[in-house]
Parts: C-alpha cells; sequence; structure tokens
C-alpha cells in the first residue's frame, strides 16, 4: 500500500519484433475500459486523416460562403441612431425573446445562470447510469410528477402570454404522455423508442427544443419594437 | 457502355472510400476554390472601368498624354484633417482631364471647371455618397448609417452652402431657397442653427392681430384661413387645411380676441364715399407714390405686376375696411411698428383718392358664398384651441396667446438626416431630397395627426428651398473653422436723433441699406455722403423722379417737407462717409479743358465707357449702367476718382470693370464726368 | 509512375537527417512508427495512438468535436491576418472595416471567411454537446471533460461575442449594448460589472479595446488551453466514447471485466 510502486515492468529485447499492449491497474488508476478487444485502428495516419479531410470538407463549404455571401456591415455605429430592433447575435436571440417576456433579472441573469449551472453538474446528477425508460418504473408517481411539473410549467408560461416557450412544452408533454401510454415492446418504432427514453433525455429535449424554437423566432420573426413578423411578407 | 459505367463507379467508389485518395481530390477541389478569391479580386469592377478607360481612350488624339497621366490601381484623394478618404477617381479616371470634359460616356468624363481644385476637398463633401467605397452601389446608394447616397445634381448647390452662408453668385438655386425658409417664415416654427452660432432669423412680417376685428372682416377671415391663395396668388400664409367649422371657429376667436383701437374710428373722413372727380386720378397718384416698387396687383392680363415687399393688393378691396385703410396709410407704424411700409405724406385728398382706388380692387367671389353664424362661447374656446395647436402665434402677434417654442422639429442638421429615420410614403423615392420637397409640396399626405401647413409654392421654390434645407448638414458643424464663410453678420444699425426718427417713419432700410442692415431693393446708402454733391441730394430727395426715370421700382416721393429733406440730407452727408478717402480733396469745378479732352478721349476710346454709359444720348447707346449725362452735378469728384481707381472696393459686387487705372488716367476721367452737369446736348464743356 | 516517384523522393526526404532530427518516429509505414508518430510529436500526442474502427464511421460522432476544431483552426489563422488591417479605436475601426472591404486584396474574403467560420462554430459547439449528451458520452469517468466542454462552449460564445463588436459598425454596436445591459439587471453589482466589461458605463472606444484585447488573446489563449486539456482528456478517458448497449465487433462489458480479470 505505501510502497511507491506496486509492479515493476521492464521491455524486452525484442519489443520491435513483437508488440503487446499491456495493461497495469493500480490503486490509484483505474481506467473503465467499456468495450474490449474490438477492432482498432492506428490514429496515425487512419484516423488523423480522415479528421483532416473532414475539416476540409468543411473549409470548402466555408469557403464557398464566404466567396459568395457577404459578411453583413451596417453603417458605423450611432450611439443616437437606434435601430429596430436592436438585435443581439442570433445565438443570444432565445435570451433576447425571454427577456420580452420577463423582466431582465429573470430573463437576463436567473434562466441563463441556471442553464449554465446545469449544464455544468449534468454529470454529476446522472442517476440513471443505465438510463433505462422513464415511465418503466413507478408508473403512476412518475407519471402524476411529469404531468404534474409540465402543467404547471405551462400554466406559468400562459399566464405570462409566452406562448413561444409554450407551444414546445406542451409538445414535449403531449410526447411524455405517449410515452407513458407505450410499452417498450410496442409495434410502433416511434413508442417504441419513446417508452424507453430516460428522464434526462426528457429534459434535454425539452430544452433543445426551446432553444431551436426561441431563436428561430427571435432570428426570423421579429420586427420593430420586438412585435411578430412573418418574415416571408416584407 | 455497361462496363465503362461500372467501371467509372467502382473508381469512383474506390477514391470514396480510400481516404488518402479522398484526401487528394478534395485538396484538389480546395484549391481550386481558393484561387476564385484573388480572381474575383481581378474581375472587380474598378478593374474593368479601368481597362475600358484604356480602350477608351486608345483611339483619341490624346491618347499618349492621357495613357501617361493614367495610373492603375486604387486612386484616393486622402484629406485627413476633413476625414476625407474618396477613392471615386478609380473608377472616374478621366475626371481630372480637361480635354474629357465633353465625353458622354460615364464615369470619363471630366469634372466641369468649379472655384475649387478637385484634390482640395475631395468628392464626397459635395457630392455625397460614399468615397471609400468601390463598387459603383455601394460608392453610389448606399443609405446606412452614416452613409449617404449620391446627391442628385440639382440640388448640387446645396453643398456650396456648408462652408459658404452668405450668398454667392453661382449658387442662385440655394440663395434662392434660403430666403424662402426666411421669407416664407418656416424658421418662425423650425428653428435653423447656423454653424457660427447664429439662428436663421425670418425676413417676413405677418401682421399683429392685435386689431384684426379693425382692419377685416369675420367672413374674409374665413375665407382667408380655407384658401389663402384664392385671395392672392402670392400670399406667404400657408393653408392649414382647415375644416369649415374650424376656420369658423379661429375666425370667431380672432374676431373675439381682437381690441379695437381708437385711431382706426376717428380717422374715417367724411368725405371718403364721394366719387373723385377724374377716375383715374387715384391710378396716377398709386403710379406716382411708386406704390408698385413694393407691392403686386394683377392686370388685366393675369400678370402680376409689383414687388414682393409688401402684401398683393389686387383684391385689398375685399379684405381691408375703408376707415382702417386709411388709417393705415396715414401712419402705418401706428397699427403695426414692425411694418416696412413707409409714412407717405399724403394729403387728406389723396389719402382718399387713393383709398377710394383701393376699396375698388376687390373679388366680390372671394366672400360671396360666406355665411357665418354669430359664435358660440364654445366655438370661440375652440378656436383658440386650434389657434393654439396650429401654432398661429409662431408667426402673428394674438393677444392672449403666447408664442410657442420649438414649435415644428430643430432643422439645424436636416440635411444629414439618416434615411433609416425617415418614414417614406408608398411609392416614393427612397432619398432625403425627395422625402424634403415631398414634405414641403403635402406636408399633410405624410400624416393627418401633421401640424405642417401646406405652401403656396412653385416646383422651382419646392426645389429651391429643399436645396437650402439640403445644405443644413452635420458636415457643416465639424468642418475646420477656417473653412466656414460665414454670413455677413446680422446688423443692427438704426440712425439715430431727429433724422433717425425720420428715416424710421419713413422706413428707408426697408429698400437701403445702411451700415450692414436694411434692404436691398435699392442702392447701399452707407457711404452716401462721400459719394453725392449736397445740393443734388436735397432736391432729389423732395423729387427723386430724376434719377433713373426709366426704372419701374424706383424711389417714391414721401411728400417731405423742406425741413425734413434738410434734416436728412444733413445727417446723410456727415454720417454716411467712407473712411477711404477724404470728399472734398478733388474740386467739383475748375478741371482745365486739356485735361477734360484727355479724359473724354480716354472714356471714348481707350476705355470706351461708351459700350455700358451715356454720356450724349444722342450718340452713346450704352444702356447697361447709369446715364451720366449729369453726374458732374450728382457726384463728387474725389468719389468718382476713387471709384474709376478700384469699383469693388466703394460698390461690392457691382459690375463696373476694375482697369486699374492710373492715377493720370482716373483724373483726366474724373474731370471729364465732372464737365457732365447735363441739360446741353453737347454733354460737355469745351 | 508519377505516384510512386513522388513516394520514393519523400521516402528520400524522410531518411535526411533533418528530417529524422525533427520527427523522431522512424520512417516505414509499420505499425510502431505509426504509434510513435503520435507519441513523439507535442501536439499529436493529446490523441490516442489507437482508436476504435467503429468510431471512424461517419454515424458515429459526426466529426462534430473535429469539425469545430476545423474551425477553430481557421478562426485562428483568418483572425491573425485580419489583425494585420485593423486598428481596435473609433472610428478607424470601421474605416478598417471598410477598407478590408473595398481595397484589401481578398480583404473581404478573409472578413467573410472569418464571420462565417465564427457562426459555424457557435453551431458545431452546440450541436457538439447535445450530440454528446444524447450519446450518454458525458457519464463517468467523462464527467470533467464535459464540464471542459460546457467552459469551452462558453468561451467559443465569449469570443463571438467579443468579435461582434469589433467592425463597430450600427449591428455591432446595438448588439453589444443589448447584451451588456442585461449583466447590469444582475442585483446589486450588475452595474460594476457592466463597468468592468465595457470600461466605462458606455460602449465607447475603451469597450473596443477591452473587447478587441479580449477576442485576440485572452480567449483565444484560453481556448486553446482548454481544447488541449478537452482533448487529451478524451485519450485518457478511455477515448472515444461507445455505448456499452449500441452492437460492437464481439466484446460485451462482461467479457471485458473478464479479461481484466484473468490479467
Amino acid at each position: 500500500m505505501n510502497s511507491p510502486k506496486d509492479f515493476t515492468a521492464s521491455v524486452g529485447a525484442d519489443m520491435r519484433v513483437t508488440q503487446k499492449r499491456v495493461l497495469f491497474v493500480t490503486r490509484r488508476t483505474s481506467p473503465q475500459v467499456k468495450s474490449f478487444d474490438e477492432e482498432r485502428v492506428q490514429a496515425f495516419p487512419e484516423a488523423l486523416i480522415r479528421a483532416l479531410l473532414a475539416i476540409e470538407c468543411l473549409f470548402i463549404v466555408l469557403v464557398f460562403l464566404s466567396l459568395f455571401f457577404n459578411a453583413p456591415l451596417e453603417g458605423i455605429a450611432n450611439p443616437t441612431n437606434t435601430p429596430n430592433p436592436a438585435k443581439a447575435p442570433w445565438y443570444f436571440l432565445g435570451l433576447q425573446e425571454m427577456l420580452h417576456y420577463f423582466p431582465p433579472v429573470v430573463a437576463g441573469i436567473i434562466i441563463p445562470g441556471l442553464l449554465v449551472t446545469a449544464l455544468f453538474v449534468i454529470p454529476y446528477f446522472d442517476i440513471n447510469v443505465e438510463a433505462e425508460g422513464f415511465f418503466l418504473r413507478n408508473y403512476q408517481r412518475r407519471l402524476t410528477l411529469s404531468m404534474g411539473i409540465s402543467g404547471a410549467l405551462s400554466l406559468f408560461l400562459w399566464f405570462f402570454d409566452v406562448y413561444v416557450a409554450l407551444v414546445p412544452t406542451l409538445i414535449i408533454a403531449g410526447l411524455m404522455l405517449l410515452a407513458a401510454l407505450s410499452s417498450t415492446d410496442s409495434p410502433n418504432r416511434l413508442r417504441r423508442y419513446l417508452a424507453s427514453r430516460p428522464i434526462s433525455w426528457w429534459i434535454m429535449t425539452w430544452f433543445l427544443f426551446e432553444l431551436i424554437v426561441l431563436t428561430t423566432v427571435g432570428t426570423f420573426f421579429r420586427g420593430p419594437g420586438w412585435s411578430w413578423v412573418w418574415p416571408w411578407r416584407s | 457502355m455497361q462496363t465503362k459505367k461500372t467501371g467509372f463507379l467502382s473508381s469512383l467508389k474506390a477514391i470514396v472510400c480510400d481516404p488518402f485518395t479522398m484526401f487528394g481530390v478534395v485538396s484538389a477541389i480546395l484549391l481550386l476554390l481558393l484561387t476564385v478569391a484573388p480572381a474575383k479580386d481581378y474581375l472587380s469592377e474598378w478593374r474593368g472601368y479601368q481597362r475600358q478607360y484604356l480602350t477608351f481612350i486608345q483611339n483619341r488624339g490624346d491618347a499618349v498624354t492621357l495613357r501617361r497621366h493614367f495610373q492603375g490601381g486604387i486612386n484616393q484623394i486622402w484629406i485627413p484633417q476633413l476625414d476625407v478618404v474618396d477613392r471615386c477617381q478609380t473608377c472616374h479616371v478621366g475626371v481630372g482631364e480637361a480635354s474629357l470634359a465633353d465625353v458622354k460616356q460615364q464615369p470619363f468624363r471630366a469634372h466641369p471647371p468649379i472655384p475649387h481644385k478637385l484634390t482640395e476637398f475631395g468628392c464626397v463633401i459635395c457630392h455625397r455618397g460614399q468615397g471609400a467605397a468601390t463598387t459603383v452601389n455601394q460608392a453610389h446608394h448606399s443609405d446606412m448609417t452614416g452613409e449617404e447616397p449620391i446627391l442628385p445634381a440639382r440640388y448640387i448647390e446645396s453643398s456650396c452652402g456648408q462652408c459658404h452662408h452668405e450668398p454667392l453668385e453661382g449658387t442662385p438655386k440655394l440663395n434662392q431657397g434660403r430666403t424662402l425658409l426666411s421669407r416664407y417664415g418656416c424658421v418662425n416654427c423650425h428653428t435653423i442653427t447656423l454653424p457660427d452660432g447664429s439662428t436663421m432669423q425670418a425676413t417676413d412680417f405677418p401682421p399683429p392681430l392685435t386689431h384684426i376685428a379693425d382692419k377685416t372682416t369675420r367672413e374674409w377671415i374665413y375665407a382667408w384661413l380655407k384658401d389663402p391663395a384664392a385671395y392672392s396668388s402670392t400670399a406667404t400664409m400657408p393653408n392649414f387645411m382647415l375644416s369649415d367649422s374650424d376656420a369658423s371657429d379661429i375666425s370667431a376667436f380672432l374676431m373675439a380676441d381682437s381690441t379695437p383701437d381708437p385711431a382706426d374710428r376717428i380717422s374715417s373722413p367724411a368725405a371718403s364715399k364721394t366719387p373723385p372727380a377724374d377716375p383715374t386720378a387715384g391710378a396716377s397718384l398709386y403710379g406716382e407714390s411708386f406704390c408698385a416698387s413694393c407691392h403686386a396687383t394683377q392686370n388685366e392680363a393675369g400678370n402680376l405686376v409689383g414687388g414682393t415687399l409688401g402684401p398683393e393688393l389686387t383684391n385689398v378691396g375685399t379684405k381691408v375696411k375703408p376707415a382702417w385703410l386709411l388709417a393705415w396709410m396715414r401712419d402705418p407704424k401706428h397699427y403695426d411698428p414692425a411694418t416696412r411700409m413707409p409714412q407717405y405724406r399724403w394729403t387728406d385728398a389723396q389719402l382718399n383718392l387713393l383709398a377710394a382706388f383701393l376699396e375698388n380692387k376687390t373679388d366680390p367671389d372671394f366672400v360671396a358664398n360666406v355665411h357665418l353664424q354669430p359664435a358660440t362661447k364654445q366655438q370661440i374656446a375652440h378656436g383658440k384651441e386650434l389657434v393654439m395647436e396650429n401654432g398661429c402665434a409662431s408667426c402673428h402677434e394674438i393677444p392672449g396667446v403666447p408664442k410657442p417654442e420649438n414649435f415644428g422639429p430643430n432643422l439645424s442638421r436636416v440635411g444629414s438626416k439618416p434615411l433609416v429615420q425617415l418614414i417614406f410614403l408608398p411609392g416614393m423615392e427612397h432619398s432625403l431630397p425627395a422625402y424634403l420637397s415631398g414634405k414641403i409640396r403635402q406636408p399633410r399626405a405624410f400624416g393627418a395627426s401633421l401640424r405642417m401647413p401646406k405652401f403656396n409654392l412653385s416646383s422651382a421654390q419646392v426645389e429651391a428651398a429643399t436645396t437650402a434645407l439640403l445644405s443644413l448638414t452635420d458636415r457643416s458643424f465639424s468642418l475646420p473653422a477656417n473653412l466656414q464663410v460665414p454670413s455677413t453678420p446680422q446688423s443692427h444699425y438704426e440712425p439715430a436723433g431727429q433724422a433717425g426718427q425720420l428715416m424710421s417713419s419713413l422706413n428707408c432700410l426697408s429698400c437701403h441699406s445702411i451700415n450692414g442692415h436694411g434692404g436691398t431693393m435699392a442702392p447701399d446708402l452707407s457711404w452716401e455722403g462721400s459719394s453725392v454733391q449736397r445740393t443734388w441730394l436735397e432736391s432729389f430727395l423732395k423729387n427723386p423722379n430724376t434719377l433713373r426715370p426709366t426704372l419701374i421700382r424706383r424711389m417714391p416721393k414721401f411728400n417731405l417737407t423742406d425741413a425734413e429733406s434738410t434734416v436728412l440730407t444733413d445727417y446723410i452727408m456727415t454720417a454716411y462717409q467712407t473712411p477711404s478717402f477724404v470728399r472734398d480733396e478733388m474740386p467739383l469745378t475748375g478741371y482745365s479743358p486739356a485735361l477734360i479732352e484727355k479724359g473724354r478721349e480716354l472714356f471714348y476710346s481707350r476705355y470706351a465707357c461708351q459700350s455700358c454709359h451715356m454720356v450724349n444720348p444722342n450718340v452713346d447707346k450704352g444702356y447697361i449702367g447709369p446715364t451720366l449725362t449729369d453726374v458732374g452735378a450728382r457726384l463728387n469728384a474725389a468719389w468718382i476718382f476713387h471709384y474709376l481707381k478700384d469699383p469693388q472696393a466703394l460698390r461690392p459686387g457691382t459690375i463696373e470693370p476694375n482697369q486699374h487705372l492710373s492715377d493720370d488716367d482716373a483724373n483726366a476721367l474724373t474731370a471729364f464726368l465732372m464737365a457732365q452737369k447735363g441739360g446741353a446736348g453737347q454733354g460737355a464743356k469745351q | 509512375m508519377m505516384p510512386s516517384t513522388i513516394e520514393t523522393y519523400f521516402n528520400k526526404i524522410e531518411r535526411t537527417r533533418v528530417w529524422r532530427s525533427i520527427f523522431r518516429s522512424g520512417t516505414g509505414n509499420s505499425t510502431l512508427r505509426n504509434a510513435l508518430a503520435i507519441q513523439q510529436n507535442v501536439f499529436l500526442h493529446l490523441f490516442p495512438t489507437k482508436i476504435r474502427k467503429r468510431m471512424l464511421d461517419l454515424g458515429a460522432t459526426w466529426y462534430l468535436g473535429t469539425l469545430t476544431l476545423g474551425t477553430f483552426i481557421v478562426l485562428v489563422v483568418t483572425g491573425i491576418l485580419l489583425m494585420l488591417y485593423y486598428h481596435p479605436s473609433v472610428p478607424q475601426a470601421y474605416t478598417d472595416v471598410k477598407d478590408l472591404r473595398f481595397v484589401v486584396s481578398s480583404g473581404l474574403f478573409l472578413r467573410n471567411l472569418h464571420r462565417w467560420s465564427a457562426h459555424t462554430m457557435v453551431f458545431l459547439a452546440f450541436a457538439h454537446l447535445f450530440r454528446v449528451f444524447y450519446r450518454g458520452a458525458y457519464r463517468a469517468p467523462r464527467e470533467f471533460n464535459w464540464v471542459v466542454g460546457v467552459l469551452l462552449l462558453l468561451i467559443t460564445l465569449l469570443l463571438s461575442y467579443t468579435g461582434y463588436l469589433l467592425p463597430w459598425d450600427q449591428l455591432a454596436f446595438w448588439a453589444i449594448t443589448v447584451g451588456t445591459n442585461i449583466s447590469s439587471a444582475i442585483p446589486f453589482i450588475g452595474a460594476k460589472i457592466r463597468f468592468l466589461l465595457l470600461g466605462g458605463n458606455l460602449v465607447n472606444a475603451n469597450a473596443l479595446l477591452r473587447f478587441y484585447v479580449l477576442h485576440c488573446a485572452i480567449l483565444p489563449i484560453s481556448a486553446v488551453l482548454f481544447l488541449a486539456v478537452h482533448m487529451w482528456r478524451v485519450r485518457k478517458d478511455g477515448g472515444l466514447y461507445v455505448r456499452a448497449s449500441e452492437p460492437s465487433a464481439g466484446s460485451t462489458h462482461q467479457h471485458a471485466s473478464e479479461e481484466l480479470k484473468k490479467q
């Protein structure tokens, strides 16, 4: 236990002739090997060339974009002349959309703060390592819980007139209900799939859905004074 | 065929499946795509224009010179102090080549001659547009914040107005526009601050409405409010597009608000109704008094004849009450201390004659269909509200209604207003000039709640006003101070003392300018005392018809008493002298005949003065300059001498050419001119 | 004929003293040499020497991490080139961007490439995050690498956001004004944080300089550091994640543990 080394290792003189992968498991390190003995390839050059190829393909797309689509450049910054609407970069438009509904402390600080914290702690709170379907155990309790929470959330959003966020919430809640009413042996592929989704999947999917909808709305459907516009009608 | 196809497919498959081959292929595609970037650069618009230019000059006679002047690549004018980076010459290659002046093909035409060098200010300061850009679309049409599209050529004079705040000879449209902004009372509602910190002043003097009930009827006010242009086509009062009831309420309020002026009532002489013995006597007096110098009337052909200083009098009989008219003509300043109308010293008989003549100038149709019910209290109160809402007190003095502050938007920088801040009408051209002229032409089209009234302006006037507005740019404020050419500072000179009172009652400054203050219709009198001889001036003031008898607008006869004209003459001879020479340094008479003869020769042969002036009306044909037949009796010798030496120094802006005379020549010419005392056909004493 | 000529020529270079002094992995195409090529290279040794063949498939990872790295490389290269033409001062910054567009050879292309790559990188980073989540690749022992990944996402967003101000156009100015105004909503210290971010109370030349330094020095260096950690941890945490439930070539979880026990 207290000895600095639990083992000694040496390499034979014929190392170059035959190679053998040796794994030392000590008390201090414990690499988890999930699969083993699977066919492997050398990273150089097999993986690297593919990575390079992927990057090159992406680069071709970017070069093509850059050659034929110009980056936007407006007039010089003028503090006295506010464009209407003044929009943040696209990836913050979901937040800006929330700012439209909630006070800045909520939409600008609490919600993104919670999101970032949630993202950071995800791996430490993933109890359900086996990732089994949410409704496969404690069916009654979990159904009540999930429907209760999504119902409360929907009411909250409805109360603040946040229809943009309400619609995805309702859709996800509907899908959860469908999952609860389905079994993993269902002949329908979608129902089989939904029934086997764990709770973390439901939460993340809801978040992703909201993110996409809010960002899309903020980017394309908001005009002067953050009013609703139809992008195809201008 | 079949095998070939499968062969091709399998080789394609081999490429896709083998990452190394694939890498080669993709790299080749990438390299190919990357070459597009420099290719796009090479095929850029401006290079195209430069190639076109080289082909264009190839077949010209001056090809060698032009090619030597040609420099490929980006050409720019860079003036850091003015924040100018103008790359216009990159495409407008021939802009500095005088030989390309009449070229039709743009962008290669040479710039027309202007008073400035092209490199002095660059292009954008005058033409606007985006100087840094090297594509036509961006350079000419960009309307993003901080950038302006090219200014249409018909408004180009506005750019001169960014530095030049005084009227320039080459910018008639800008000058006219500025005059309109002042004359039509635009600046009564809109503040216009100039770069030197002064504000633009109105030059119209709308009558105070304090005693309006004495002057006219409610019916006339109603009809006038509804459409001022229907009463007089030259009305500066705009049309407020009032509804019938609103116009009725406002007229009711104005009548109720008016206080009677005692002088207006007692002035009515009983004889005013009796027709004059001679039906043409009134018209003659109107003509003799040169009323038409300031007031216009419509003649039978429908043309307006007369000046614009005072209101049009075509239908004045419909407007004013007889008693008021008499009181007004007797002493205009009593009714309106700010009026520019002089006080003629007419006799009662003359007053009646003129009043009767003017009362006959009527348009019965104007008020024929106006039948107003007596107003209720509510209507009067509503009328007052309307008067405040429409900002009537911005121009008129109305008892109980204070002059509103900043009634209209400030226009000090309207010429740089970003297009994004404007709301255009559907189908309207998206440009600032189009917006401004549209706003002047049809202000209410931009929104029913807007208060700006519709002015009675012609298209040319609208264009001129737009030009003047476009000159009010941000840049005019940011230009270095040494580039600013300020307008002559506003002078508030008023003559003093007894003569001053006299001149105020005669309103000399309505037409004449003295020490920088006054009108422009008649000559500047600042140095009149150095210029003319005392005897001539005294007789002239009593009977002004002697000078320039051919002019339509002439100094009227004010019927001065001897005492009055002596006071005036004394004052003018003493107070209005030029500091540049002593008036009496040269004698009025006593020049030797030889000198006079030498002067005559110089006059007729060397300097050919007779091509513009007349000394002997039987022989000379010069009509451009003043007649000199009696100049020796009118002007001082020293004035003539110094005027001949440098005309512009004594009369800025005169077209008299500076011949750079030697003292001897000037002396001889003076002697010759002083010999012209009028009368004799010979014109000169031998 | 041609390829083999190139190959022999390349082999000759590989055998020169200079080449061997730089690349110590030796010559030839042996497994050892390929392993050494990774190990002996300071940059490549962040990657494992061998990876599961299955993970080379497009469907396994969609190469999202690789592509994100790719955009980052493009951004660094174009960003350095853009720095040659740019002054972080008002209003010079804007005219510099105009000059890039109108007079610098291929300047417009360079700026476009930087701009589109930046947007793509943000998008790819998000995609990478969600892909990793849905595959469950954040579970132990990869928890910390997930945290590093989230950190990298935040750095990416900040990089993009700070870069947004640099052209000093209306879009930039108002996006930053809107964004930084949110920070002043933080109770008690909001205004202070905003002051710190902008170097003043308004978006002006100070803010531009501050954002420039963040965008060109602080954030890219942090990104490089965390990227190194991120990729190194992929190797240390057992390579690219393979789901236990996923069918794989004749090996199971139990099988692996048994193998371990045997040893």
